[in-house]
C-alpha cells in the first residue's frame, strides 16, 4: 500500500513526499487510504536503524536514537553500523545475512546488555529489498512483565498446544484458544474475533477479568478494522502495540536515501501504528493491544485480539510462543471449522431428507409444511415458504401472503432458475435486484429460493432478515455512551457504527454455500419426489391396463362359456327338425321356437360383450370428418343412394371434430338405423345436421351441462317416443315394443349410443312427438375435453 | 399332394366333432379323419407321424380351448417344428377374442373361424373350410418336408 499506488483525484496530504503518520496520519477521513505499511514512523518502545545491506552502511534511524543509543540521528547517519554494534554483534549480524532466512522475516539476534539509564535491548534484524533492519526493544527483563517474569514460554506453550487439540467443536476451541492466550500473556481481555463473509467482525470467543464489560457475541462493522489492516495480517503473524498512548517516533531520514522511497515496514515488530487505530484503542480504554491473525486456506479467518488496560511490555519469547499459538490455532481450526460446517450440513441434510421421505410416504409435498420437523430446524434461517397446491405454507418470520406472491411472481422469471446445474436464486440483499424488497427487508433481506416443479411453479423460500435486527452491534448508540477521540468525532466506534448501519441497511448475513448447495439439494429430492409420483400413476395406469385386459379377457371366457351349451341346445333341436321322427307340427313349431330363442340368447350376449368393451377400451382420438363418418354409416345400415323409397338429408355438410371414429360410426349407425327401423311412414326420412354454439336456434331437453357445446342431430318422421320414455330407452336390452316388432333387436343400440358419448365427454337426449318423429341430439366436446376424459 | 391324406381334428367336444364329421360327410371329400381331443395329443400324434414316415395330415383344424396343452401352445409348437410348419392350420374355435385371433394369425394360423351358436351356420362353416382347402387350395407335399 504505497502512495504510488493510488489515483485518487484529489491528491494525498503527501502526495508530493513520504508519508508519516506523525505529519499526515491525523489528516485521513478514510481508513481504506492510509498506507498502514509504510508508515515512516515507529512505536515509541523502541528505536530502528535501517543500513546498506551491500556494505552495512547506516542509512536511516528513528528519531529518538539517542535515547537508546547516546547518540543523535545525524551523528549515526552515514557511518558504518559496526560504530553501532560491537564488532562481534556486527559478526553476528553478517553471518545471519549470510546463513539465514531473514529477508521479510524479523529473527531474533541478540541482547544489547544495560548500559548507563538504559534497559537490556533485545535486537531483531530481518532484510528487505536490500536494506537491513534491526529493531532495537526494551527486553522487558527490567520491567515486571504481566504474567510469566521467568518466561519459560516453551512449556507454557507445549502445554496450551496439548490442551488445544483436545479439544472438540468449533466455539469450544475458539474460548480455548483465548483461555491459552491470555494463559501466556496474562493480557486483561484477550478475544477470538472472526470475519463474515462480508468482513464485518462478530466476537465469537472471549477470556476476560471479570471486572470488564463482556464483548463476546458483539459485533464490529467492517471499517473497524479496513482492508489495509486486514491485508497485512496476511503477512504477519504478530501485532504487538505495546504502548498505545504512546507517541509516534519517525524515521530521519523518511525516505531512503539510496532510493528515495519509505521504508517499508510491515515485518517491523516497531512500525507505528495508525492514529486511528490508537485512537479506536484509547476510545475503548485500551493502553495496550497484542493482535495475531487466524489463517484459513491463506485467508484471513480471524483475530486473536488482545488488550491491556494499560501500557506493557511483549517481551520477545512471549510474542513467539503467541505466534506459534496463532499458527497452531489456524492449522487446528481449519479441521475444525471444516467438521463444524460438515456437521451443520449433516444436520441439514438429515432434517431434509426426513421431510422428503414424509412427503413421499404421505405421497404430498405438504409434509414441507409440517412442525415437527420443519423446513427452520434444518437450515438457519428466521423464515421459510412453500408455494403448493395454490397456496402458501410458512413457518417462522415471512412476508404477507400477498408480498409472497408478488416476491414469487419476481422470483419465479430470475434468470437463475433457467441454470440446468445450479437453478437457485440466492440473495443477501433482496432490494438490490427487486425494489419491493426494500419493504419486506426486516424480514426477507436474505433470500435462497428453488422452484420444485416445473410445471405448478412450486417453490420453496426460506428469509434471513435485515443484519441490523439479528445481531448486537459494537458501538451501537444504545450500548455505549459517546467518546469523542482527540481529534474529535472523526472516528469513533459510534461513528463507524453510523457508517456501517448505511453499509449493511437491507443486507442480512450471507448464506453460506452449504446453505445453498443443501437447498439445491432439497430440490432435487422433491423433483425425484414428484418423478416418483408420475412413475406411481404410470403403475397404476399399467395396473389398470392389466386389469382391463383381465375384465375383457374374462368377458370372452364368460361369452364363450355361456355360448357352449347354447350351440349345444341349437344344434339338438336342428337335429330333431331335421330327422324324420319330428312328426307333428306342433313339435317342429316348438322346435323352432327353441332354435330362435337360443340365437335370440346369442345375440344378447354379443351385445352384452360389445357394450362391456365400449366402456373399456381406450378411445383413439382423431380428426374426424363426420360426413365420411355418416356415409360409411349408412353403409352399414344398408341405405343405398339408389334407394329411392328412403330420403337422408344434411341440413349442410358436418364439421370435422376430434373423436374416436370407429364409436362415432357407431352412435351414427345406430341412430339412423333406429330412425328407419322405428317408422311407419312410406317414406322415411332422416335428417342430419349440427348447431353451433353461438347459433341462436332452439335446442329442446338440452342438458344444463351441455351448454356451451356443439350439437349434433339426427331427426326422423317415425313413430315418435312418448316423453316418460325419454330416459328409458337408453337402458341396456329396454324395448318400447314387441320382441319381433319393428324388425326385433335386442335394444342395446342406444345404451351403445350413451356410453360412447359419454366416453367422449358429451351428453346424449331427444325430443320427440308421439306418430311425429322423434330427434337425438348429442355433443362431442372439444379437443382439451376430450383428452381429458382420456386421460 | 395326395388328396387322400388325412384331416387331423383337435377337438374335445364330441358333439362338435361330431358336427365335423357331418360336415365332412355333406362337402363329400374322401378324406379320413383323425382326432386330437387336446393340443398334447395333436403334437404327439405329428411327431408320431414324423418318427415313422407316415403322411403327415393335409390339413389340421384346430380349438382353442382344449384341455391340458391348449390349440394355443399346440399352434406355436407347431409352427417352430421345421418339419410340421408348413401343415395348413384352420383354427376354429368358440372365442372371439381379438387378441385370440390376433395371436392365432400372429402365429402362423392360415385361417380364424368362431363356432356360431345356429348349427347351420356352423355345419355351412365347415363345408366351406373343407370344400376350400381339399378342392381348391394346393398343398405343400410332405415328402420333401420329411426327408
Amino acid at each position: 500500500m504505497t502512495t504510488a499506488a493510488r489515483d485518487d483525484a484529489t491528491p494525498l496530504p503527501w502526495a508530493d513526499g513520504v508519508y508519516s503518520i506523525k505529519r499526515h496520519g491525523t489528516s485521513l477521513t478514510n481508513c481504506d487510504t492510509e498506507p498502514v505499511q509504510a508508515p515512516g514512523c515507529i512505536q515509541s518502545h523502541g528505536a530502528l536503524v535501517t543500513a546498506r545491506l551491500s556494505d552495512l552502511t547506516i542509512l536511516q534511524v528513528s528519531e529518538n536514537s539517542a535515547q537508546y543509543f547516546g547518540v543523535a540521528p545525524d551523528r549515526l547517519l552515514g557511518q558504518p553500523l559496526l560504530g553501532l554494534l560491537s564488532s562481534e554483534h556486527e559478526q553476528r549480524v553478517r553471518s545471519m545475512i549470510a546463513n539465514d532466512a531473514i529477508e521479510g522475516n524479523a529473527l531474533f539476534a541478540f541482547t544489547v546488555p544495560a548500559r548507563a539509564d538504559i534497559a537490556p535491548l533485545d535486537v531483531c534484524v530481518h532484510t528487505m529489498s536490500g536494506v537491513l533492519i534491526l529493531e532495537f526493544e526494551s527486553s522487558g527483563r527490567g520491567a515486571a512483565s504481566p504474567k510469566h517474569p521467568a518466561g519459560d514460554f516453551f512449556s507454557a506453550v507445549r502445554e496450551a498446544v496439548g490442551r488445544m487439540q483436545s479439544t472438540v467443536g468449533q466455539r469450544a476451541f475458539c474460548h480455548r484458544i483465548a483461555d491459552e492466550v491470555r494463559g501466556i500473556t496474562g493480557l486483561d481481555r484477550v478475544m477470538v474475533y472472526r470475519f463474515h463473509e462480508d468482513n464485518h467482525g462478530e466476537v465469537v470467543a472471549e477470556s476476560k477479568l471479570a471486572e470488564l464489560a463482556p464483548w463476546l457475541g458483539l459485533h464490529y462493522p467492517e471499517a473497524d478494522i479496513p482492508k489495509p489492516a486486514r491485508d497485512i495480517y496476511q503477512r504477519i503473524w504478530i501485532r504487538p502495540v505495546p504502548n498505545a498512548r504512546g507517541p509516534l517516533i519517525e524515521m530521519m531520514p523518511l525516505a531512503n536515501p539510496d532510493t528515495g522511497k519509505p521504508l517499508s515496514m510491515t515485518y517491523c515488530s516497531l512500525r507505528g501504528a495508525s492514529v486511528m487505530y490508537t485512537e479506536y484503542l484509547a476510545n475503548m480504554g485500551v493502553g495496550a493491544s497484542l493482535t495475531m491473525p487466524i489463517l484459513m486456506d491463506g485467508e484471513l479467518w480471524g483475530l486473536i485480539a488482545c488488550h491491556h488496560r494499560t501500557p506493557t511490555t511483549f517481551p520477545h519469547a512471549m510474542r513467539a510462543a503467541c505466534e506459534l499459538l496463532a499458527q497452531v490455532a489456524s492449522l487446528q481450526l481449519k479441521s475444525s471449522d471444516r467438521i463444524e460446517e460438515l456437521a451443520y450440513g449433516l444436520k441439514v441434510e438429515q432434517i431434509h431428507r426426513q421431510l422428503v421421505a414424509k412427503a413421499a410416504k404421505e405421497g404430498d409435498l405438504l409434509a414441507l409444511s409440517d412442525r415437527q420437523p420443519s423446513l427452520l430446524d434444518a437450515m438457519d434461517a428466521e423464515g421459510a415458504a412453500l408455494y403448493h397446491m395454490d397456496r402458501w405454507w410458512t413457518a417462522g418470520n415471512t412476508p404477507s401472503e400477498e408480498q409472497l406472491d408478488a416476491l414469487a411472481d419476481w422470483v419465479n422469471l430470475r434468470p437463475e432458475f433457467l441454470s440446468l446445474t445450479r437453478p437457485v436464486f440466492v440473495t443477501d440483499m433482496l432490494s438490490r435486484d427487486y425494489p419491493a424488497g426494500a419493504e419486506i427487508s426486516a424480514v426477507a433481506s436474505g433470500v435462497i429460493a428453488v422452484q420444485v416443479s416445473r410445471l405448478r411453479r412450486d417453490l420453496i423460500m426460506w428469509f434471513r432478515p435485515e443484519t441490523i435486527q439479528t445481531v448486537s452491534w459494537a458501538g451501537h448508540p444504545d450500548d455505549k455512551p459517546l467518546v469523542p477521540g482527540p481529534n474529535g468525532m472523526r472516528l469513533t466506534p459510534r461513528r463507524s457504527f453510523e457508517l456501517f448501519v448505511e453499509s449493511v441497511r437491507n443486507r442480512a448475513l450471507p448464506w453460506m454455500a452449504m446453505e445453498i448447495d443443501a437447498a439445491l439439494r432439497l430440490r432435487l429430492l422433491i423433483m425425484d419426489l414428484a418423478m416418483s409420483e408420475g412413475e406411481r400413476i404410470i403403475a397404476l395406469n399399467v395396473d389398470l391396463a392389466s386389469s382391463n385386459e383381465e375384465l375383457d379377457a374374462f368377458a370372452y371366457v364368460a361369452s364363450h362359456d355361456l355360448k357352449e351349451p347354447l350351440r349345444g341346445i341349437h344344434r339338438y333341436a336342428h337335429q330333431m327338425v331335421e330327422s324324420a321322427d319330428t312328426s307333428s307340427a306342433e313339435n317342429r313349431q316348438r322346435l323352432d321356437s327353441l332354435m330362435r330363442l337360443t340365437l335370440r340368447m346369442d345375440s344378447l350376449l354379443d351385445s352384452l360383450l360389445h357394450y362391456s368393451r365400449v366402456g373399456r377400451t381406450n378411445l383413439e382420438f382423431e380428426p374426424v370428418d363426420l360426413n365420411d363418418v355418416v356415409a360409411d354409416a349408412l353403409e352399414m345400415v344398408g341405405v343405398r343412394a339408389d334407394n329411392t323409397n328412403i330420403t337422408v338429408s344434411f341440413e349442410r355438410p358436418l364439421p370435422t371434430v376430434l373423436c374416436d371414429m370407429v364409436r362415432v360410426r357407431e352412435i351414427f349407425s345406430n341412430l339412423i338405423s333406429n330412425a328407419l327401423k322405428y317408422n311407419r311412414d312410406p317414406h322415411p326420412r332422416v335428417e342430419l345436421g349440427y348447431i353451433r354454439p353461438d347459433e341462436l336456434r332452439l335446442r329442446p331437453n338440452l342438458p344444463t351441462e351441455a351448454e356451451g357445446e356443439t350439437i349434433y342431430f339426427v331427426r326422423d318422421n317415425g313413430i315418435g317416443i312418448e316423453a316418460r320414455h325419454f330416459e328409458q330407452i337408453f337402458r341396456m336390452f329396454k324395448r318400447l315394443h314387441g320382441r319381433d316388432e319393428f324388425g326385433g333387436g335386442v335394444g342395446a343400440g342406444l345404451t351403445v349410443v350413451k356410453k360412447v358419448v359419454s366416453r367422449h365427454g358429451g351428453h346424449v337426449w331427444l325430443d320427440s312427438t308421439l306418430d311425429f318423429g322423434s330427434t337425438f341430439y348429442f355433443t362431442l366436446p372439444s379437443q382439451a375435453h376430450a383428452s381429458r376424459i382420456r386421460e | 399332394m395326395s388328396r387322400t391324406d388325412h384331416v387331423l381334428v383337435v377337438e374335445d367336444n364330441d358333439d362338435d366333432f361330431e358336427t365335423v364329421v357331418e360336415a365332412v360327410r355333406r362337402a363329400g371329400i374322401g378324406n379320413q379323419l383323425r382326432r386330437a381331443v387336446s393340443g398334447a395329443d395333436c403334437i404327439e400324434m405329428l411327431l408320431e407321424c414324423q418318427k415313422n414316415s407316415s403322411t403327415l395330415p393335409a390339413l389340421v383344424l384346430l380349438d382353442l380351448n382344449t384341455p391340458s396343452v391348449d390349440g394355443r401352445d399346440a399352434l406355436l409348437h407347431l409352427r417352430q417344428n421345421s418339419a410340421l410348419h408348413m401343415i395348413p392350420l384352420v383354427v376354429l374355435t368358440a372365442s372371439a377374442n381379438p387378441r385370440d385371433i390376433a395371436t392365432a394369425y400372429g402365429n402362423g394360423a392360415n385361417a380364424y373361424h368362431i363356432k356360431p351358436v345356429n348349427h347351420a351356420t356352423h355345419l355351412e362353416i365347415l363345408q366351406t373350410i373343407f370344400t376350400y382347402w381339399m378342392n381348391h387350395a394346393e398343398l405343400p407335399t410332405h415328402r420333401s418336408l420329411t426327408k
